[in-house]
């Protein structure tokens, strides 16, 4: 899998340390709006459909408080991922029953140039998969502090 | 060739990168239920493509990522050549099928 700088896919814009969401509905919802008021996305309504089909094919939740929603649409013209955290945990239907606190959206268009989409979310898994970083995401502030965590400083 | 087998052809193609994405996605931890209904899908459109044609086509699958890509302005677009012009001429008229000269990918076009 090609070697990608996942730090240059993620905009302080499309961050948020603290989702207001309760349910999994509503945090689809919360963080797709930053791609639609920071115009990465034209159409919310055919990605939020997207988004929930996805989701019927099995959830995007990886389990250990991680939730990677994520998809292609022709509604967006780069691959863009947002960030948003929930400190009091959201219920994505995970395997392990754990609600999620960390959540990465990967929104991608249908031919992506270089074929970046999914070395992007092969890249996001395995900063995923350390406990270590999973703590100190968890605990961020700033932007500049989770780009720090995933530049792996 | 008429353009049945060609939009037959396209179709198959789009549902094979489906299917590829999906077990690589698979692959990366995520579930997705659909995949074996993607899969008979696939071979209920592949009984539809006359075989010679369905073979070349997984023979080029098996070499490359896309056996069937788009002319535009003349350039193939799997290897960026241009096509000759008497080519591009018949292969807008859409009745045969014709492959590139330099990467041997099948061609459609879109202008």
């Amino acid at each position: 899998m090609q070697t990608i700088n996942l730090s240059t896919h993620f905009k302080e814009a499309l961050f948020i340390p603290e989702m207001k969401a309760t349910s999994k509905e509503e945090a689809l919802e919360e963080l797709l709006d930053l791609f639609v008021e920071e115009k990465y996305v034209k159409d919310k309504h055919l990605v939020l459909d997207m988004l929930h089909q996805r989701e019927r094919l099995g959830s995007t939740a990886l389990g250990k408080g991680v939730a990677v929603p994520h998809g292609r649409t022709i509604a967006t013209g780069d691959v863009i991922i947002a960030f948003g955290r929930s400190t009091t945990g959201v219920d994505f239907g995970a395997d392990d029953g754990a609600p999620v606190t960390l959540f990465f959206m990967v929104i991608a268009p249908p031919n992506d140039e270089g074929n970046i989409y999914l070395p992007v979310l092969g890249s996001l898994v395995t900063i995923l998969k350390d406990a270590k970083k999973r703590k100190k995401l968890n605990s961020i502030q700033t932007f500049d502090e989770f780009i720090a965590v995933i530049n792996g400083e | 060739m008429g353009n049945k087998d060609l939009e037959l052809l396209i179709s198959l193609q789009d549902i094979d990168l489906m299917i590829e994405e999906a077990e690589e996605v698979e692959k990366l931890g995520f579930s997705i239920t659909g995949c074996s209904e993607l899969k008979i899908a696939r071979e209920e459109l592949a009984e539809k493509i006359n075989k010679p044609l369905l073979y070349r086509y997984e023979r080029l699958r098996g070499k490359l990522k896309r056996a069937i890509v788009p002319v535009k302005n003349d350039i193939c677009l799997g290897c960026f050549l241009r096509q000759p012009t008497s080519v591009c001429a018949q292969g807008r008229e859409g009745l045969d099928l014709f492959t590139c000269e330099n990467c041997g990918r099948m061609l459609y076009w879109l202008d």
